[in-house]
């Protein structure tokens, strides 16, 4: 599975890891973050991020 | 124990959230100067420009605060710190009692000392109802001009054209985003931004912002002129001081804290684009965030570190990538730069080395290798055997 990178903060969205802090349990795939899903760093939305 | 953080925006946010999620009793207590809740500011780009809307700018719905029990005091500034007795006071005249205070008021926009700067129709960009009133403004004026050629200009600049409006970036010194790039890269940018339809002049000094009241053109040291009725300035930020100042705290370009982000008077702690640690002042994300996180746990007693952050950038400009990291102007015979450039393709890569170890890069115009580059500079990798096989588009990172 493909990692994310927020493009306001650089902070990595690693699928393996997930966003557990948020509920997010590793192993979930960027596509199937919830749309109101933020970046745990900044809080900008999943729009600012890129595929690395 | 109760902790009282001065600012909502980034820094005295996610301090709130990193002070809850270790302890569920603390009360917290957050003063806010906007009348808004927490928004990231790189929204406010995308919602000049048209991509999100208002109520997608918000990181936090308003049920998460009561759920979290952070208590948000918006429209409410701090006006005076008390700190003998431990005590904050609001503009409304309330006094609020602290065990541990947190400074997390930031900066604001830099205005420089521009004849006309005050007419309708001048702007800065910092918060939401500056970005309320551009686009208000842009409705019937939308002939644009940026001065300042750094991040924020360009973002703003990507933005007001993408709402339609004909747009002019204007930058004093040589080339663009000085702080990020060097000569060649600026100029390699430059040639990108015009494909895109942004005009941009560099190495002209603004003197004066022409028109009656209203904004309608500026004039330049040089005696050329440009026509423009809606004027962005996107000239830095400056740490906002006076709170600081008043109550005694040493300062300097910023307030001034220790490795564990407290000031000089004890219980009272300062994160964010406000805070001066050695030497430095970031104004970026990821250096707020860690000084938030590590100001909290202070304030809870864990004597916790802040190593300082290595700035890292990326350009938000739709179809350039730019990435700039660490030091990428470096000055003194200790360094090395390496270089790659194709011009045609919009591509610059350049990767500075100290004592063959990876101390700062610049990859504009590409994104295979900017993962690993930055790693290697974070980690400050020994790069002086893969010299020549740096840019190729394949090369290997995980090799360093
Ligand atoms: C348009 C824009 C785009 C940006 N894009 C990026 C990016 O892509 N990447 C990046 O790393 N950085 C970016 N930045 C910079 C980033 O937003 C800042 O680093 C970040 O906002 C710092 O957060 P902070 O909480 O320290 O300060 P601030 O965001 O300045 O927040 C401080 C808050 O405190 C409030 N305040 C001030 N005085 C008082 C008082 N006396 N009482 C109560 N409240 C007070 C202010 O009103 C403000 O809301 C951008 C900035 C802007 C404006």
């Amino acid at each position: 599975m493909e990692k994310y990178e927020c493009t306001a903060c650089g902070y990595l969205y690693d699928p393996g890891v997930g966003d557990p802090e948020n509920g997010i349990a590793p192993g979930t795939a960027f596509e199937d973050l919830p749309e109101d899903w933020v970046c745990p760093q900044c809080g900008v939305g999943k729009e600012f991020f890129q595929k690395i | 124990m109760k902790i009282v953080i001065i600012g909502n925006g980034l820094a005295g946010t996610l301090a709130a959230k990193a002070l809850r999620e270790e302890d569920k009793q603390a009360e917290i207590e957050i003063y806010a100067e906007e009348k808004y809740l927490y928004y990231p500011r790189p929204n406010l780009i995308e919602f000049i420009s048209g991509s999100l809307p208002h109520d997608r700018l918000f990181a936090f719905p308003e049920r998460w605060y009561g759920q979290q029990r952070i208590d948000v005091r918006l429209a409410t500034p701090v006006r005076r710190v008390l700190p003998d007795a431990r005590q904050v006071e609001t503009t409304d005249g309330q006094r609020v009692a602290y065990d541990a205070l947190l400074l997390a008021n930031g900066a604001s926009s830099f205005i420089p000392p521009i004849r006309g700067a005050d007419k309708k129709g001048v702007f800065s960009l910092r918060t939401l109802d500056h970005a309320l009133d551009i686009l208000e403004r842009l409705r019937d004026h939308a002939r644009a001009a940026v001065i300042g050629g750094g991040l924020l200009g360009l973002e703003v600049a990507r933005a007001l054209k993408s709402r339609g409006a004909e747009v002019e970036v204007v930058e004093a010194l040589p080339y663009l985003l000085p702080r990020q790039l060097d000569p060649r890269g600026g100029a390699i940018l430059k040639t990108e931004m015009e494909k895109r339809g942004i005009r941009v002049r560099v190495g002209v000094a603004t003197e004066e912002i022409l028109g009656d009241d209203e904004a309608r053109g500026i004039r330049f040291k040089t005696g050329d002129e440009i026509a423009a009725e809606t004027i962005i300035i996107a000239a830095g930020v400056r740490p906002n001081l006076k709170l600081a100042q008043e109550t005694g705290l040493p300062t300097d370009r910023g307030v001034l804290v220790n490795e564990h982000l407290e000031t000089n008077k004890e219980g009272i702690f300062a994160a964010g684009d406000g805070v001066q640690y050695k030497g430095l002042v970031y104004g970026i994300i990821p250096a707020s965030f860690e000084q938030a996180r590590t100001a909290a746990a202070n304030i809870l007693g864990h004597k916790v570190k802040y190593e300082g952050t290595v700035p890292s950038i990326t350009l938000k400009v739709v179809g350039i990538h730019l990435t700039s990291i660490g030091q990428v102007n470096p000055d003194g015979r200790e360094f090395e730069e390496l270089r790659f450039e194709r011009p045609e393709e919009g591509v610059y890569k350049k990767v500075v080395l100290k004592d063959g170890a990876a101390v700062g890069a610049i990859w504009l115009g590409t994104k295979s290798g900017v993962n690993g580059i930055t790693r290697a500079v974070v980690q400050k990798a020994n790069i002086d055997k893969w010299k020549n096989e740096l840019f190729s588009e394949t090369f290997d990172f995980s090799l360093l």
